[in-house]
């Protein structure tokens, strides 16, 4: 009976599904299970899904490059009105669908092509990486951070340039070491990585990488991590000091709300560009929702003192990370870790004394801070 | 001298999972088959291993659970390669094809799930270490040993004996499979330990290399599985000063170099003669 | 009484029967393996019907997913003929893809001589890929199954040097993708799908070709004996050697033009190794085993691999199913195939003993 059931359900799915409700479809470029960004989208979708009465919604996971456009076609056919293609390499198929299908509305993720029915959005972490690496230069005891990275484009540049701002803040001799392991998902490369650091004498970790490999190498070592993109501090409870979430249903919710109010046409994209902080709460600190800093190491920061460049007063490292997140997480943040005179690790100046830096300039930023040590793809001389 | 002491270590952990299942291999190509299908094997041992461990919560059971299934997916290749003689080597590649595509079809619910219990990984290395000196000394020193090393250099000989060609070959096979099983065990339940869809990431073919580029001799694997992880290592520890590439992409190489020059000595090195050839009773 | 009595040369017709049954024994064993999953197999095969042969846009996927599949296939088919055991093709595509990339981005040519150039740079980076496991198998006896796994894996890593160092686009934010190529480095296809109609038209064209140099010229002949016996071909004064390597040529070039279609064709630059080809170098052995040795059957069999891999997606998109669907049921069926070929080589007897 319960087969039956099924049967029927797959065939009203193929055949005669009703589009009363607005349809919106996700291409995941991962598999929804993994540790980190494909399952980050999914939670969105989900979540969306629970706040939204009239929205409808389906996904493919695991989709190779070159697949996009022919899944674009699936969805289309099936009656998706909103679609959302959550990779890079996406970007050259929904450009090309946006062209083919322009009742259609499209979104990328992290892209940086638009077109009047395809929009683009990001959820930005280097605020975070910023305030991980207060935390980070208090606590290390060898001076030397590891950083394990996925590429070296510009999205991790500026994340890890953040992270070294924010540890020479308080710890003007630490460095940042990275290896790049060049893949999104590849545990057994990312615990090796993690172990050659480990190697050099490194002593805390941060990493782009979807699986939690890293704070489970450094773990078994006693060593300390900042979970990334999923809430990791469960697989190390003991040694997970921070980290970084996303929450994509803030942006989906508000995406899919003003599409479903006419405010976003397939007509008006063109300069729809979401790049959502910690002020629009889609991205938050911490190894696991609601606890900024695991308690377990609240007392070390406290007990360390600094003096506040901005202030001039001695604080203690925690009081510290409150105040700038308080500064950054607000609709207008007062400060940016961005804010010049920032030198790159060169000693050549990137930002002007008094400026901060435009979306543009985050977007296609190549230079290293000082601290950072390793290879580094690209570097302007 | 802690940074070299540091990378030797390093080494042997990423050469377990390949060492366990060269052993394997080389016992089975000493009974005279090639299986190919280490990759896939590793895999369905890998899914075996931590499915049963994260059900019943015990680590070990879940080791148990992956030899099993190495075991029980080398005999398809027995039956297909010793049983109805066909091409071993599409066979194995065939197998590869399945292993991979039935871990990554039925794992798909575990794909990101934790695992409580890890198990450490020198618990695996020390076991390989000692298997490859048990290897040596059964395949040199046993009759059994013996009637294996027979059965792969000269399976007319070894029947006209009235040796079981068809239960030894059956025998070491399976065992390759248990071994592939437990290497993939190590990946999932302490390497990584995790489970996902292709975790196995080419492992399974270095092996295979492996078991070349010893010369089918278990002691030299423990030596080449360091030498193999160490590349690995140094692939990350080297970086920025050679690319990365290189390094990962040595093995392979080297494997092509060792045939070669075995072959340059007039000699299939150490092959034994009658590998990956089917044996029919009353042929020859 | 019914036994089983050997017979050598077993006629056509019995063997073919013996394949329909193997292929219909993997059909059953992927039913239950679907059954076990959770979803019922009427429901998979209803699905992969409704999305595939009696949908437009499935019916053109899965050509898509052919033309790689013939190319190769064809080679390949070839080279089995031969007892060439070529298991190398996805490297050897790899080779091809990147040639056709240097020649797209970094050789400065007139329009109309940029894809013609493209293709025979693919085919001769494929060919001498293919060529360094034949000379070390014609002059060395060198494995040619190892040498050319082992190849793939340096092809892999070959590509991912390029992607990621010296020719990394500059104007991709850093990703690992060359820049795209140029409109006339790039493959026209039919309106609306993805077939990049003149790579298949190769393939069908070059298929027929090496049918026709198979069975009716001297090289065809030559090359049949040297596959089917080594010491008759001595005897009758063939050259082993020089059979060996061109046939390598032929089919590591095939399928370096497999690798210049999917990169001008689809993808229109390099990237990394595992989005150019979905393993189509491996599953392009069945293609070839299933054609039995005859290139022109490939491009029947290429389309019935496609029609698996098209399936693949519609299991993925209507049933959630991971698209390891597809190496399982292309697992299970070269698994049936080789097993039920020696198979073949028996017959039913009644009666007594003679």
């Amino acid at each position: 009976m319960k087969r039956w059931l099924f049967i029927a359900a797959v065939l009203a799915n193929l055949g005669f599904a009703q589009t009363e409700k607005l349809k919106a479809c996700f291409i995941y470029v991962g598999p929804v299970g993994d540790y980190g960004w494909t399952n980050a989208h999914d939670e969105g979708r989900r979540l969306a899904e629970k706040a939204l009465p009239w929205l409808e919604t389906k996904f493919v996971e695991s989709v190779p490059e070159a697949q996009a456009g022919p899944f674009i076609d699936k969805f289309v056919q099936e009656g998706c009105k909103v679609i959302f293609t959550t990779s890079f390499g996406f970007m050259d198929g929904t450009l090309e669908a946006a062209k083919k299908y322009p009742d259609v509305i499209f979104a990328h993720a992290s892209g940086f092509k638009r077109a009047p029915n395809m929009a683009t959005y990001m959820a930005d972490f280097y605020q975070i990486y910023y305030l991980n690496g207060l935390v980070a230069g208090a606590l290390t005891k060898s001076g030397k951070i590891g950083y394990v990275g996925a590429f070296p484009i510009p999205e991790l540049k500026r994340h890890i340039s953040a992270f070294a701002l924010g540890i020479r803040e308080v710890n003007p001799q630490a460095s940042v070491n990275v290896k790049w392991i060049n893949a999104w998902y590849d545990p057994a490369k990312a615990s090796e990585a993690t172990e050659a650091l480990i190697a050099e004498g490194n002593d805390i970790f941060a990493f782009t990488e979807d699986s939690p490999s890293v704070i489970q190498t450094a773990a078994k070592k006693k060593l300390m991590s900042f979970s990334h993109y999923s809430p990791m501090h469960k697989f190390a409870p003991d040694y997970v000091v921070s980290g970084q979430l996303v929450h994509w249903d803030k942006i989906y919710i508000d995406f899919l709300t003003k599409v479903h109010n006419g405010t976003y046409t397939n007509k008006n994209l063109e300069k729809v560009d979401y790049w959502w902080l910690l002020g629009e709460k889609a991205v938050e600190m911490g190894g696991q929702a609601g606890m900024p800093i695991n308690p377990k190491y609240i007392p070390a920061l406290k007990a360390k003192m600094v003096k506040d460049r901005l202030t001039g007063k001695t604080v203690s490292v925690y009081d510290l990370v409150m105040s700038r997140w308080k500064a950054m997480a607000q609709a207008k943040p007062t400060f940016d870790p961005f804010t010049g005179p920032i030198k790159d690790r060169n000693g050549v100046v990137r930002v002007a004394p008094g400026k901060i830096m435009s979306i543009g300039e985050l977007n296609s930023m190549e230079w290293a801070a000082p601290g950072i040590v390793g290879a580094w793809p690209n570097e302007p001389k | 001298m802690e940074e070299i002491f540091s990378a030797l270590a390093r080494a042997m952990a990423f050469g377990t999972p390949i060492l366990l299942a060269a052993l394997g291999e080389v016992v089975v190509e000493r009974a005279g088959v090639v299986n190919l299908g280490v990759e896939g094997m590793m895999a369905v041992g890998a899914l075996a291993a931590f499915a049963a461990a994260q059900t019943s919560g015990n680590p070990f059971l879940g080791v148990v659970a992956g030899v099993l299934a190495g075991g029980i997916a080398a005999s398809a290749h027995a039956f297909v390669s010793v049983n109805l003689r066909a091409n071993q080597f599409v066979s194995g590649l065939a197998l590869t094809m399945l292993g991979l595509g039935l871990s990554g079809l039925l794992g798909n619910k575990y794909v990101g799930a934790p695992l409580e219990h890890p198990l450490a990984e020198t618990g695996f290395t020390w076991a390989a270490v000692v298997l490859s000196i048990v290897i040596w000394l059964v395949l040199y020193f046993t009759r059994t040993g013996l009637v294996v090393r027979s059965v792969g250099e000269n399976p007319a000989a070894a029947d006209a004996l009235g040796l079981e060609v068809y239960l030894v070959r059956y025998g070491a096979t399976i065992f390759g499979g248990m071994m592939a099983g437990l290497a993939g065990a190590f990946l999932s339940l302490a390497y990584r330990p995790s489970w996902s869809d292709g975790m196995t990431s080419g492992l399974g073919w270095i092996a295979v290399a492996l078991t070349i580029f010893v010369a089918w001799e278990s002691i030299r694997a423990v030596f080449g599985a360091f030498f193999f992880g160490l590349l690995y290592h140094l692939a990350f520890r080297l970086q920025g000063r050679l690319p990365s590439e290189m390094l990962l992409a040595l093995p392979y190489l080297l494997v092509i170099v060792v045939l070669t020059l075995a072959a340059l000595r007039r000699r299939q090195g150490n092959a034994p003669e009658g590998l990956g050839l089917p044996y029919e009773r009353g042929t020859r | 009484m019914v036994r089983l009595e050997f017979d050598p040369n077993p006629p056509g017709n019995r063997v073919w029967l013996v394949m329909g049954l193997a292929v219909l024994a993997a059909i059953a064993l992927s039913s239950l393996i679907f059954w076990s999953y959770g979803v019922p197999p009427v429901t998979a095969y209803l699905t992969l019907f409704k999305g595939t042969l009696a949908n437009p846009a499935g019916i053109a996927e899965s050509f898509r997913r052919a033309i790689p599949l013939l190319l190769i296939g064809a080679g390949l088919s070839l080279a089995f003929r031969s007892q060439f055991f070529n298991i190398g093709a996805e490297g050897q595509l790899l080779l091809g893809a990147s040639a056709a990339t240097g020649v797209a981005l970094f050789i400065p040519l007139p329009a109309e001589l940029k894809l013609v150039t493209m293709f025979l740079a693919g085919f001769l980076a494929g060919g001498a890929y293919a060529l360094i496991a034949a000379l070390l198998k014609s002059r060395l006896g060198v494995n040619e199954i190892l040498s050319t796994l082992m190849l793939n894996y340096i092809a892999v890593y070959i590509v991912q040097f390029l992607v990621n160092g010296p020719w990394k686009g500059r104007s991709l934010m850093g990703f690992a993708y060359t820049e795209q190529f140029p409109a006339a480095a790039t493959l026209p296809v039919i309106g609306g799908t993805l077939i990049h109609w003149p790579t298949l038209l190769l393939g069908v064209l070059l298929a027929l070709f090496l049918q026709l140099i198979l069975n009716r010229s001297t090289i065809g002949y030559e090359l049949r004996v040297v596959g089917e016996n080594l010491e008759a071909a001595r005897y009758a004064g063939i050259n082993i050697g020089r059979t060996v390597l061109m046939v390598a040529m032929l089919s590591g070039g095939l399928a370096g033009l497999a690798g210049v279609g999917e990169a001008a064709g689809i993808h229109k630059r390099l990237l990394d190794p595992a989005q150019i080809s979905l393993g189509y170098g491996f599953t392009a052995i069945i293609v070839a085993w299933l054609a039995r040795g005859n290139p022109a059957l490939t491009i029947f069999t290429a389309l019935l691999m496609g029609l698996i891999f098209a399936g693949g997606d519609v299991m993925k998109l209507n049933l959630q199913m991971p698209f390891r669907v597809v190496d399982v049921f292309s697992g299970l069926l070269l698994m049936f195939l080789i097993g039920s070929e020696p198979l073949a080589r028996y017959r039913l007897k009644f009666g007594r003993r003679a």
